[in-house]
This record gives structure tokens, C-alpha cells and sequence, in this order.
């Protein structure tokens, strides 16, 4: 009898320790709405996301965040240029090719990446990349190049994680099957190994672009943050996540209610990206 | 055939990055400043109290033809949510110019001389350096015991060294606090730049005289002087000067100043602008150090 009674307290304990992420997500989704929903209907949804200006302190107003949006792509696509073949070939690298001597470092060393914080990634951003890049590129530094290249960076551990782990979960069977015909190691992981872990890789680089696109405290410091439309590789730009950021601290009334509808955009976004991962990840199953 | 391709596919990505690198590197004068490059605008985010004053007095928000409030900020300036992001910036980037509060200049950077003045807590007290703003507080007709003795602990010897913390002391010599400490409620509304100095004079008087009883709000200066004006709060707070209509109505008194410096890279050769050229390079009418006459 008692032994029951405890059985069943705990699993009830379990149960509510389950719950707790999804009724956070619920709330999120709530708050997210309710605050955002009002200034969306004030402003107008079309006005809101395809209005070109952003000047919240004139009189009146302008709310466009379409600046913001298009900085959000740009940045995450260059990120996934610069992150995704280094992240895979990485991949590869450390499941088929790396001597377990160097493995030991490079592991490590990858999974350190992930535990950097953003703000560190972000201050090496603004001490390091942007002087680099005024010098060799010419500009200001702060540009769309470096806060690509940094989200680029950011990216890694996740695409390079994540990719590795679908790469050895293929069967050997395809490996041995493929060495049997007489295929070299190279030919054997590049062309049979690699495609069969395809949705799993292609799962990797979605999670990296949501990392990308999520990313807030680096790219303030690098983008340069002009809340006007992106005009070249070298200018800078605004994200919408350095928009909600930026401003949140002074923001009043409708601004305020502004950056909110901004992080609905946002939890749009990240609401179809994960989504499509979800999609990949049924379909490797 | 097709591990030719990939071969071939990875040495042309490596040439690119290597090319990429190696490409512009004549634009890199190194050592030496040129004035011919062209100016790194750093400014601060919407609604911040720094930029509201700093465009205020230098003429950048302006009317236009319609008669809209326009902020004119260059929209290619660089926009930082932090002093300390900015001053970062303007100490790693020669030819960046920027604006800060005087209270967190650091020798990283070089404050530029206004017209020919530097901005000296001396300078700024007297008017003859123009980038600064008075933090006032206003009240209405007759004040009640508590109000006037809490107004007398920030203009006295001590609530003038909490204000002189981090911004500049109106009065360096003030008499001490000798009030007679009444119990009593305070409501005090308005700026959102003067509250944290608010918060620090509300947190010593109440050591003193543990009575009383202060509310502050913090909801901007306007809100704060409508709010002694409709009678809901006793003090209101302004990080501006007063506007005409709310004069008429109120007394006011500053009981600190702000001064905003603007500040360029030490490596730079110009150490002095005219307030004019201050607000065209920040509205972008003048783009390259060259210009500037």
C-alpha cells in the first residue's frame, strides 16, 4: 500500500517536471501574442513588417521593420556560407578521417565553442573582426561580412555536432558494402556514408540557422545596427532580435508594444524553422 | 571523375578565402592619419535620454515642412545601446566620433573642444560649453513640510555629493542637511534619466529621516511635469529644460547638470569643431574629416 502510494506521488512528480517546458513554451506563446497583437493592429500588420522606415522618437512615428527582417536573412544566409561547409567537412573529418590522437583535442575544443558565451564571441567580434575587416575590405568594419563571418563561428559547434552524430549513426553495412566493390576510404565516406546521413546533416544546418537568426548579443556589437535597408555587404545592418535589444530598455507605450509585435515576427521565424527540423527529422527516422 | 570534381570544387573555396584576403590590402595605410577617410558615425539607439538631448541640442531633431518632429541622425551611423559599447568603439576605430555623458569619459577617448571650449565640469556649469542639460525638479504653489525638507536634503551639502556621483553638482558649496525631518508622503514623477540619482538622494534622506515615505515613477520628463501640474505627484522630474507652458504653471530649480561630450579617437588630428559641423557630421552633410574647415 504504501509502496503504491509512493509509485504514484512520483510518477505524478515526474509528470509535472515533464509539463514544465511546455507550459513555459504555452506562456511564451501567450505573452508573446498578447503584448505584440495590439501594436500590430495599431500600426497595421502591412505597414508593421513591409514599412521600410524605423524612427519610433520622430512625430510621428514610423514602425517598419522590413530593414530588420531582410537583416535578419542576410545575416543568418552569410552565416550559413561561411558555417556550413567548414561545420560538415569538419564533421566528416572527425567521424571518418580524424586519428583518435587529434580527435581528443578537436572534440573538446568544439564542444568548448558551444559553452563560450555570446557576449565573449561578441567582444572578440568588435576587438578583432571589425578592425580586420575595415583593413582588408575597406569600410567601417562594422557589416554585414563580420557579423556573418562571427555568426559563421557561432554556428560550428551545433552543425558540427550534430552532423557528426547522423554520419556514424549510418550502418556500416554501407561503408563495408561500398569498400567490397572496391571504392577507396575517401570514395566510400564521400559518396555513400555522407548522402545516406543527408537529413540528418541538412537537420544540423536548420538548427544552426536558428541559432543564427536567435543570435543577439554578438551581432549588436558587430552589425553596426542602421535601422535602414541593408545597402552592401561592407555597410552594417540591424537584426530584428538587435532591434528588440537595443531599444527595449527606454522603449515606452507604442514602441514598447512595437518591440514586442518585433519578437512575434522573430518567434515566427523560429517557429518555422523548427517546424522544418522537426520535418527533417521524422523523415532520417 | 567526381573526386577530381570535389577536389577541384575545395581548392577553388580555399583560393577564394585566400584570395579574398589578400586582395585589398593596399587600402591599408597602416600607420599615420588620413583625413581623406571617411567619418565613422557612432551614434546611440532610439529613446535613449543621451540621444534625446544630444539631438535636442545640437539641432538634429528638427522640424520639417509638415511640421513633423524629425530625429535627422546620418542613417548610416553605427547605433550602440551602451556608453560603454560606444566608447569601446570610438577607442578601437580612428576615425570614429561619437557622443557620451562627461561622467563616463575615460582617457581611451578624446573630448572634443566645442567651439574652442572643452567640456570641464567648470565650462559646463558657466554655459560656455553648449552640449548640456539641466536634471530639474518642479513643484506646484505651496509645498508640504516633507516635500520642501526633502528638496532642501538634495540642494545641501550631501545630496549635492550623491548628485556630484555622476553628473555635476549645481551648488559645490552648499550647507549641510539641517532639516527638521517630518513623517510624511512623497510622490515623485518624470524623467527616466534623472530617476536613478533620484532613487540615491530617496535612499540616503531615508537613513536620515526614516519617516518618510517616497514614491518615485519613473515615466519621462513631460509625463512627470503633467503630473505636478494635474496635482498626482508632489515632485516632477526633467532631464531638459522646462518648455514655456509648463513654466507658467510650475517652480523649478536644477539640481544637476549633464554634459554630453562628444568624443574621437586620440589617434585623430582634430581636437576642436564648431557645434555647426557637430550636427552635420551627425546628420551625414559632412562625410570625411577633410571637409571640416
Amino acid at each position: 500500500m504504501k509502496k503504491n502510494f509512493l509509485e504514484k506521488f512520483m510518477a505524478i512528480v515526474f509528470f509535472i517536471s515533464a509539463t514544465a517546458s511546455i507550459i513555459s513554451v504555452i506562456l511564451i506563446c501567450v505573452f508573446m501574442f498578447t503584448g505584440g497583437i495590439p501594436a500590430l493592429r495599431e500600426i497595421g500588420l502591412f505597414n508593421f513588417i513591409f514599412g521600410r522606415k524605423w524612427s519610433p522618437s520622430n512625430v510621428p512615428p514610423s514602425f517598419g521593420i522590413f530593414p530588420m527582417i531582410l537583416g535578419s536573412i542576410y545575416v543568418t544566409l552569410g552565416a550559413i556560407i561561411i558555417g556550413v561547409p567548414i561545420g560538415v567537412l569538419t564533421a566528416i573529418f572527425l567521424s571518418k578521417f580524424c586519428p583518435r590522437k587529434i580527435y581528443r583535442y578537436i572534440k573538446p575544443a568544439v564542444n568548448l565553442m558551444a559553452g563560450i558565451p555570446s557576449i565573449v564571441y561578441g567582444f572578440f567580434g568588435m576587438v578583432v573582426l571589425v578592425p580586420f575587416i575595415s583593413n582588408v575590405f575597406g569600410g567601417n568594419g562594422n557589416s554585414i561580412l563580420t557579423a556573418s563571418i562571427l555568426l559563421g563561428i557561432m554556428i560550428l559547434p551545433t552543425i558540427i555536432g550534430l552532423s557528426e552524430s547522423a554520419i556514424n549513426s549510418v550502418q556500416k553495412s554501407y561503408y563495408e558494402g561500398a569498400i567490397a566493390l572496391g571504392a577507396s576510404h575517401e570514395t566510400a565516406v564521400m559518396f555513400t556514408v555522407v548522402p545516406a546521413a543527408k537529413s540528418g546533416i541538412l537537420a544540423s544546418i536548420v538548427l544552426g540557422i536558428g541559432r543564427a537568426i536567435g543570435e543577439t548579443m554578438a551581432v549588436v556589437m558587430v552589425a553596426g545596427n542602421q535601422a535602414r535597408m541593408p545597402n552592401g555587404i561592407l555597410r552594417g545592418i540591424r537584426t530584428l532580435t538587435a532591434n528588440i535589444v537595443m531599444e527595449m530598455g527606454y522603449a515606452a507605450d507604442l514602441h514598447r508594444e512595437a518591440l514586442i509585435a518585433t519578437g512575434v515576427v522573430l518567434f515566427v521565424f523560429i517557429l518555422l524553422i523548427n517546424g522544418i527540423f522537426l520535418i527533417l527529422k521524422r523523415r532520417m527516422n | 571523375m567526381k573526386r577530381i570534381l570535389t577536389i577541384g570544387i575545395i581548392l577553388i573555396l580555399g583560393a577564394s578565402i585566400l584570395g579574398g584576403c589578400g586582395a585589398n590590402n593596399s587600402t591599408d595605410s597602416g600607420k599615420g592619419f588620413n583625413l581623406d577617410k571617411e567619418i565613422v558615425v557612432i551614434s546611440r539607439e532610439e529613446g535613449s535620454g543621451t540621444r534625446g538631448a544630444f539631438v535636442e541640442i545640437t539641432g538634429i531633431e528638427a522640424k520639417d515642412e509638415l511640421g513633423n518632429t524629425v530625429d535627422r541622425t546620418y542613417e548610416e551611423a553605427i547605433v550602440y545601446n551602451g556608453t560603454n559599447q560606444v566608447l569601446t568603439a570610438v577607442a578601437g576605430n580612428e576615425y570614429a566620433i561619437g557622443y557620451v555623458s562627461t561622467g563616463s569619459l575615460n582617457e581611451t577617448v578624446r573630448a572634443l573642444k566645442i567651439d574652442g571650449v572643452e567640456p570641464t565640469t567648470e565650462n559646463i556649469k558657466n554655459g560656455s560649453y553648449k552640449i548640456a542639460r539641466p536634471f530639474n525638479i518642479a513643484t506646484k504653489g505651496n509645498l508640504t513640510e516633507i516635500t520642501q525638507d526633502f528638496i532642501d536634503f538634495i540642494m545641501s551639502k550631501e545630496g549635492q555629493e550623491i548628485v556630484s556621483e555622476d553628473f555635476i553638482a549645481v551648488d559645490d558649496n552648499a550647507a549641510p542637511y539641517a532639516g527638521s525631518k517630518p513623517s510624511g508622503k512623497i510622490i515623485i514623477a518624470g524623467s527616466t534619466s534623472v530617476t536613478p540619482v533620484m532613487e540615491k538622494l530617496r535612499e540616503a534622506y531615508l537613513e536620515i529621516n526614516p519617516e518618510a515615505e517616497i514614491e518615485i515613477h519613473s515615466t519621462g520628463s513631460s509625463a512627470g511635469m503633467q503630473a505636478v501640474i494635474n496635482g498626482t505627484a508632489d515632485i516632477g522630474m526633467a532631464s531638459r529644460d522646462l518648455k514655456d507652458s509648463e513654466k507658467a504653471d510650475l517652480d523649478y530649480m536644477a539640481i544637476a547638470i549633464d554634459g554630453i561630450a562628444v568624443i574621437n579617437n586620440p589617434a585623430n588630428t582634430i581636437d576642436n569643431l564648431s557645434l555647426e559641423d557637430v550636427t552635420k557630421i551627425f546628420i551625414g552633410e559632412i562625410t570625411r574629416w577633410s571637409h571640416i574647415k
